[in-house]
């Protein structure tokens, strides 16, 4: 019993399995993980630190020139025409959210519950309809329904409800926005609700808990995550959208990307479009933080 | 006749072709507990979920002391249910589950407070009041279950399948539990089980299902001792039946089979001709053993295939001449004299009078 025992070997043999097995995974998570992650940094990040850099830039004599200045930010910050644009913007798009998740809701209760599989199935197709066909073509027809000779106030004239003054209006905004994203939202909410356990909803029931009742007190909790992702997705679209309030909306009083377009159009000012850019994807990201909070929070009331 | 406290009156459930309940009657009287039981598949759920509201009967009437139910929607109905996978909210807290039957009761909140604690108090869950179900375990989350069913101080508790998700020594527990709580609260249970040994355990009167039709109801006793139907004698268990053809014997019948000859007392409701097929039922626990035969009636020879021991009860598994199989279940204590291994030889006997006839 002279010769050293051969323990330590053994002892590092599993070890050295589980670091080999660790690095197996890495290796296929990077493969796997890489494309995206390049293509999110070409398109994203990188763009994305330009913008940041270009909020810094001065123009000067409409030509655009590398600097360290905070002027852009005091300017647009300082801005009423900017705060108004924000306001409104913000209004605007959290109406529509609320709109589109309120509107949503009994087309999403129908199709999770009320319908036969096959007929949920041929409507969840007809809802992603809507996003063959691009979508300035789809506001452009909307302009026509609405307008003065359009097929809308055609048939309310006559009836003595018109004309139906939409576009050129806050309505026209919220009208594009809805038209953006109310198919997702049903979509979003028909996918939340169809996940939400029958058994709950038939416990409730059990338990002396009325169909309305039901909605309010089982439905919604056990949605909530993605009820809110819908509402929130449908805040990001109409918060970023340029075509609604430019077709629908008219341009007046401008949205924040109405007011990223003006700077450039207007002085070639691309430093302060960007900054108006910058604080729009901050207030999403914000907002998107919030909402997060909001979906997957430790519950401490608990109802 | 007082009206019974719930009537299913020929309730018939179907789903297109499909009938998952085909026609079952019977009859639930106040302060029972009653088990529906049978294999899975056998309607005994929808035949619980029926009497809850959550499906209708395609035909056929559930009755409330005389009344017509069907229509009553299911949070209109007294009738709370105890999930197999207990259904708990997640999102709310096991005081909120509790309370939530109150609640839709219209209750004041300290008056929903109180009664949940003292329903929580009972059932050994007042220490998980303010957590989410999610942090309990199986046997706790049962409880609250209970709790949230019994809060509502209802008239029927149903079950379904309440023991079937717990592990084997709490089923145990749990089982006895639900005996002293139905005692206790003098309430109708109607519980849904697929195991006869629940169902004989812990039932007044047992419901046997088969393919949407009552086969059986009865006393526990009563289905051990008298099975009314072929399913009913091999459900159960316990049962040998006995193939052969009878034969007049006085005011007995006497069969022959693969197992050796046997007589039995005529059947009253049916005849039989001499050469009839009969298929003659003896439970396994009436048979006694003995080392070599004493020349009576009613008497087997076999080999010992198998011994089969499960606690202190022993089934030896016989095989005779014939090829017919017996089983024979005794007591630990009533065998210790009878030396037994497989292969060998012994003799199996009962009395005359404990076998029966199956009608078909």
């Amino acid at each position: 019993m002279s010769e050293p025992l051969p323990l330590p070997d053994t002892a590092s043999e599993p070890a050295r399995a589980a670091s080999s097995r660790w690095a197996n995974r890495a290796r296929y998570a990077v493969f796997w993980g890489a494309p995206p992650a390049l293509w999110q940094a070409a398109f994203f990040l990188v763009p994305l630190c330009f913008l940041i850099a270009m909020t810094f830039w001065s123009v000067r004599n409409f030509r655009l020139a590398p600097d360290s200045t905070l002027a852009n930010w005091t300017f647009i910050l300082t801005a009423g025409f900017f705060r108004n644009a924000y306001v409104y913007t913000f209004w605007l798009s959290a109406l529509t959210a609320l709109i589109a998740s309120l509107a949503a809701f009994p087309a999403a209760y129908t199709l999770a519950y009320k319908v036969s599989p096959a007929t949920r199935r041929l409507m969840i197709f007809m809802l992603v309809v809507p996003f063959f066909t691009s979508y300035p073509v789809r506001i452009y027809s909307t302009q026509i329904f609405f307008s003065p000779q359009g097929i809308i106030n055609t048939v309310l004239v006559p009836l003595g409800l018109g004309p139906l003054q939409v576009l050129n209006t806050p309505t026209g905004t919220v009208v594009g926005y809805l038209v953006l994203t109310l198919p997702l939202v049903v979509l979003l909410q028909t996918f939340a609700l169809s996940n939400v356990p029958r058994i709950l909803i038939e416990a409730a029931h059990n338990l002396g808990c009325g169909r309305f009742r039901t909605i309010w007190q089982v439905i919604i909790p056990s949605a909530r995550i993605g009820l809110i992702v819908a509402g929130t997705f449908a805040f990001v679209l109409a918060f970023g959208d340029y075509v609604a309030p430019t077709y629908l909306g008219g341009s007046k009083p401008p949205t924040l990307s109405i007011l990223i377009a003006d700077q450039v159009k207007s002085g070639n000012n691309w430093p302060r479009a960007s900054v108006v850019a910058a604080t729009m994807i901050l207030t999403l990201m914000m907002v998107m933080l919030v909402m997060i909070a909001l979906a997957y929070g430790r519950r401490k009331g608990r109802g | 006749m007082a009206i019974p406290m719930i009537e299913l009156d020929r309730v018939a459930k179907h789903y297109g072709d499909q009938a998952a309940v085909a026609d079952v009657s019977f009859d639930i009287e106040k302060g029972e507990f009653i088990a529906l039981m049978g294999p899975s598949g056998c309607g005994k759920t929808t035949t619980l979920r029926m009497i809850a509201g959550l499906d209708q009967p395609t035909s056929g009437e559930i009755r409330l002391w005389g009344r017509r139910l069907n229509e009553d929607a299911p949070w209109e109905r007294d009738a709370p249910l105890v999930w197999q996978s207990y259904a708990l909210f997640p999102f709310l807290s096991v005081r909120k589950n509790v309370e939530f039957g109150l609640k839709q009761r219209g209750l004041p909140a300290a008056e929903r407070r109180r009664k949940a604690d003292e329903w929580m108090e009972r059932l050994g869950i007042a220490g998980f009041a303010e957590r989410g179900v999610d942090q309990l375990s199986g046997g706790q989350r049962q409880r609250v279950a209970l709790a949230r069913a019994l809060a509502l101080e209802p008239e029927m508790l149903l079950l379904d399948e309440p023991l079937s998700a717990l592990d084997p020594h709490l089923r145990v527990r749990m089982q006895s539990e639900l005996v002293r709580l139905h005692r206790e609260l003098g309430i109708t249970f109607i519980c849904v089980t697929h195991s006869h040994s629940e169902a004989f355990a812990m039932a007044d009167r047992v419901v046997i299902m088969n393919e949407g039709r009552v086969q059986q109801v009865g006393a526990p006793r009563d289905i051990y001792r008298r099975a009314a139907n072929r399913f009913v004698a091999e459900f159960v268990g316990g049962n040998n039946l006995f193939a052969g053809t009878a034969s007049s014997a006085g005011t007995r019948l006497r069969v022959d089979g693969p197992f050796g000859t046997a007589l039995a007392p005529r059947p009253a409701e049916f005849t039989f001709q001499d050469g009839d097929a009969v298929t003659l039922v003896v439970a396994a626990d009436r048979i006694e053993l003995a080392p070599a035969p004493m020349g009576a009636d009613n008497e087997v020879e076999g080999r010992v295939v198998t011994l089969d021991f499960v606690g202190s009860s022993v089934t030896v598994f016989l095989e005779t001449a014939g090829g017919a199989e017996l089983r024979i279940q005794q007591s630990l204590s009533q065998i210790e004299n009878t030396p037994l291994s497989p292969g060998q030889t012994i003799t199996a006997r009962w009395s005359q009078d404990v076998g029966f006839f199956l009608s078909s």
